[in-house]
């Protein structure tokens, strides 16, 4: 086992946060699916079936566990290279014989499965929805293949910002900023070329719109979340498109981060 | 063991090393001095494979730095002047983290840590979060994890930094005994007392280029006589060494340079013979030597000749 791995759980696990973090989350998640089942059963004055309400919590239940994580997993990894540098310790592993990819993967390893403990942890919560009917083991398994290759990708791309400044505070703001970027600002500027489209050519179904238009949304995690659960034939292109960009852009991070570390003795 | 040729590195534009040259021969303790922002830091941490020189060459054991990076750290034991060591991992844990990160095989790593242990006397701090240990624990600790992979050479930069004076006595008689395994080793300090006591020779660095003294070396023997340095005579008298000294200064070719209640220090130009007739002259005026002693140059004083005024 790679020997960074050991030490970052190790560490990881003796923080408070390690065990406060999962509480908080499951705590978060119960009210969730607690609210979103009253208001579903209860809260409207027709009749509903127990496959609507499934339905409902499931979706509520992806989408929370989502954005949960998205504000969770730059905690875990914007910070992982910026406190070797904090406490000067990046030295002793850059002059140690560990190679800077052991490095980074030791720190993207931990830092991920940090964050799918609290996927794994939520599960038991998202399989409730079992009882009501309306969601099978497919769309659980797709949510949850989706939400760790986002997840993955941000602790990639917060990993990079850790390796580009030497304060943590630094390297979480901006990794928030990306994930803001990435949310909401790449739904904003999908809206507006929508919307000029539209001028241009009139309405249009998502089949008809050109990729400059749909393009911003390929880097979208709550897209991406969204066309995982289409029917398993509706898979092809936007879940591939999606998983490639996000991919691309993992690699992308990954590279960038080992160029910063080969060059960060400077600081270490 | 380390050769540094004409190596060269700029820093946004200011010069951290400009052309500096040094050979450090196998089994040599040896001491790098200069002021702050010499680029001592610089040069040692070259030699560690953490950043790479513009021009020139470094090698060590034979292996070039920029070449064959992983090969010099097989071989090296780099311990940078503030060891960053993980506050929240136990002594044994931190030990057995950096035995594996230096492949040790996982037979003899348990051997190899508890050895470790043992010759930092932190043995009964093994199981101690290393937040708890003291300063000088600190350094004991990562010296143990410097010296896990057996390396033949040690870079040490300001290594007695914030150590107490037992600490520090601790730190010198530690590097003493590890020079006697057959260790190279090369330790950039400000604390001048120290590398006096325990290095064989020393260089001088200031403005990241070798600096020569009056007579032109750049690199000076510790252990030997130097006859560049002018011959400075301690005498201590029983009477009042003022009256003394006043007396001692009209004799030719001798300078009074320091006086103290009952000791004067003096420069005496010429061969040993004309420091006998000096005493002898003291003597017959009538002055009660009690000592006359011609103490080996400091490294100060070295330092002083090379830089000139008060060590930076």
């Amino acid at each position: 086992m790679n020997p960074m791995i050991r030490k970052e759980l190790r560490q990881r696990m003796r923080e408070r946060r390690g065990w406060i973090l999962p509480s908080l989350y499951l705590l978060t998640l119960s009210a969730v699916i607690t609210v979103a089942y009253y208001s579903t059963a209860w809260g409207g004055s027709q009749q509903i079936q127990g496959w609507q309400v499934g339905a409902a919590l499931f979706l509520t239940l992806a989408y929370t566990q989502l954005v949960l994580l998205l504000l969770l997993a730059p905690i875990f990894s914007a910070g992982a290279l910026t406190i070797e540098k904090e406490q000067r310790t990046l030295g002793g592993l850059l002059t140690s014989l560990l190679q800077p990819a052991q490095i980074w993967w030791g720190k993207f390893a931990a830092s991920l499965m940090f964050v799918l403990l609290l996927l794994i942890i939520g599960l038991p919560v998202l399989s409730a929805v079992f009882a009501f009917g309306g969601v099978g083991p497919w769309e659980i398994s797709m949510v949850v293949l989706t939400t760790i290759i986002i997840l993955g990708t941000i602790s990639a791309i917060s990993l990079y910002w850790s390796s580009a400044f030497r304060r943590s505070v630094h390297a979480t703001a901006v990794s928030y900023v990306t994930v803001v970027a990435m949310t909401v600002v790449t739904f904003i500027i999908f809206l507006i070329a929508v919307s000029r489209f539209q001028d241009r050519a009139g309405y249009s179904g998502w089949s008809a719109m050109p990729v400059s238009v749909k393009a911003p949304l390929y880097l979208n995690p709550i897209f991406f979340v969204t066309v995982s659960l289409v029917p398993r034939g509706q898979l092809y292109p936007e879940w591939f498109i999606c998983l490639a960009v996000f991919f691309a852009v993992a690699a992308l991070s990954a590279a960038l981060t080992l160029h910063n570390l080969r060059r960060s003795g400077d600081v270490a | 063991m380390i050769e540094v040729d004409q190596i060269k590195k700029r820093y946004n534009g200011s010069r951290g090393l400009d052309g500096f040259t040094l050979r450090v021969e196998k089994g040599e303790l040896f001491g790098l001095v200069g002021p702050n922002g010499a680029g001592k830091t610089t040069l040692i941490k070259i030699l560690a494979t953490l950043i790479r020189s513009d021009s020139g060459s470094a090698r060590i054991a034979g292996l070039d730095v920029i070449a064959d990076p992983r090969g010099v750290k097989r071989v090296l034991g780099y311990m940078p002047d503030q060891p960053g060591l993980y506050q929240d991992m136990r002594v044994l844990e931190f030990l057995e983290f950096f035995a594996d990160a230096f492949r040790i095989p996982s037979g003899q790593r348990h051997s190899v840590v508890d050895k470790a242990l043992e010759d930092s006397g932190l043995s009964t701090r093994r199981d101690s979060f290393v937040e708890e240990l003291s300063f000088g624990m600190k350094q004991r600790l990562f010296l143990a994890k410097t010296l896990l992979h057996s390396p033949q050479v040690l870079l040490l930069d300001e290594p007695a930094t914030g150590l107490d004076p037992m600490a520090r006595v601790d730190l010198r008689n530690q590097l003493k005994r590890l020079n006697e395994q057959g260790i190279t080793m090369l330790i950039s300090s400000h604390i001048l007392m120290d590398l006096e006591e325990i290095c064989t020779r020393i260089a001088f660095i200031a403005d990241g280029k070798n600096q020569a003294d009056e007579s032109g070396r750049t690199v000076i023997e510790l252990r030997k006589e130097d006859a560049s340095l002018p011959r400075l005579y301690e005498v201590e008298v029983l009477q009042d060494a003022e009256q003394a000294a006043k007396r001692a200064a009209t004799f030719p070719g001798v300078t009074v340079l320091e006086v103290q209640p009952s000791r004067f220090v003096v420069q005496i130009s010429g061969d040993p013979a004309q420091a006998a007739e000096f005493l002898r002259h003291l003597v017959s005026s009538g002055t009660a030597v009690i000592k006359f002693d011609r103490p080996p140059a400091t490294l100060e004083q070295r330092y002083r000749s090379v830089f000139g005024g008060q060590p930076r």
